[in-house]
């Protein structure tokens, strides 16, 4: 599992060096690390469902074998979760 | 994801079966609801009330019951409109019929009892077996009824998306003005 958080003070990680396994160059800075990779697993786990599922609730519900509100309530909270950590 | 029964089937059922599911599955509890209260003469005179009487008819019971159901999903859909940003009616009459289902017990507990004048009760002794029944089934009317205001609760939770204060005073102010609704369409009615 990528780390997002820092261990020590618990603050947001960012990305420091990239490196290509083909040429074995790196490219350092500091980059943002993608909104949907700040994510627990089962997050973006179940938006990759999502996306799978042509962004049917419907289906999803009926994969989860959970009702559709339960599925809606947890797309809600992704979704308040995404915007907390876009501003 | 689990799918083995569980406790969280009793009070939560709603995380699993909503909408059309729900509803179908409550409005068949509602049926035996209205068929067994016949029966055992037990009238549901209101959201969360039930009374036992001397006579019951089909037609009176099933009415009752429509009063009941229907007053619970118009105030909790409404309550729905007021705390709720995005939800669908199809869950909240799916929810709140299926939240109705443990009433079915206190339908057949019409059965083991009858209706008695509690100003016969004191001065005429062979009525205590009746009074015992009667206390029986007011101590165990009890736990139906926090039952059934759980699955209440977690049924404009579920499919509403509310939590907190919120939801709790909400859903107090919308049980409660659902039962006076109830009272009084059957006066109305009556």
């Amino acid at each position: 599992m990528l780390p997002t958080y820092c261990p020590s003070c618990n603050n947001q990680l960012k990305v420091n060096r990239l490196k290509c396994d083909n040429c074995q160059t790196e490219v350092t800075g500091s980059y943002d690390l993608p909104v949907l990779a700040l994510l627990t697993p089962e997050d973006q786990q179940f938006i990759l469902r999502f996306i799978i599922n042509s962004g049917s609730l419907k289906e999803m519900a009926s994969e989860l074998k959970l009702s559709y509100p339960t599925v809606r309530n947890m797309l809600n909270e992704i979704i308040n979760k995404v915007k907390s950590y876009e501003q | 994801m689990n799918s083995k029964f569980s406790f969280g089937w009793f009070v939560n059922p709603f995380n699993r079966i909503a909408g059309l599911q729900a509803f179908l599955l409550g409005l068949l509890f509602v049926l035996m609801m209205g068929i067994v209260g016949t029966f055992s003469r037990v009238c549901f005179d209101g959201v969360f009330d039930m009374h036992l009487t001397h006579q019951m008819t089909f037609d009176r019971s099933f009415l009752l019951l429509a009063i009941d159901v229907s007053s619970l999903v118009f105030v909790m859909w409404i309550t729905g409109l007021i705390i709720s940003k995005s939800f669908r009616f199809l869950d909240i009459l799916g929810t709140m019929t299926l939240a109705k289902a443990p009433f079915i017990i206190l339908a057949l507990t019409g059965f083991f009892t009858k209706s008695i004048d509690l100003k016969e009760i004191l001065p005429t002794p062979h009525l205590n077996s009746a009074l015992i029944s009667l206390i029986v089934i007011a101590l165990l009317s009890i736990p139906v009824l926090i039952w059934t205001i759980t699955l209440m609760y977690n049924a404009l939770k579920i499919s509403c998306d509310v939590k907190g204060t919120k939801l709790n005073i909400s859903f107090i102010i919308a049980l409660i003005v659902s039962e006076i609704v109830s009272k009084i369409l059957i006066l109305l009615i009556s």
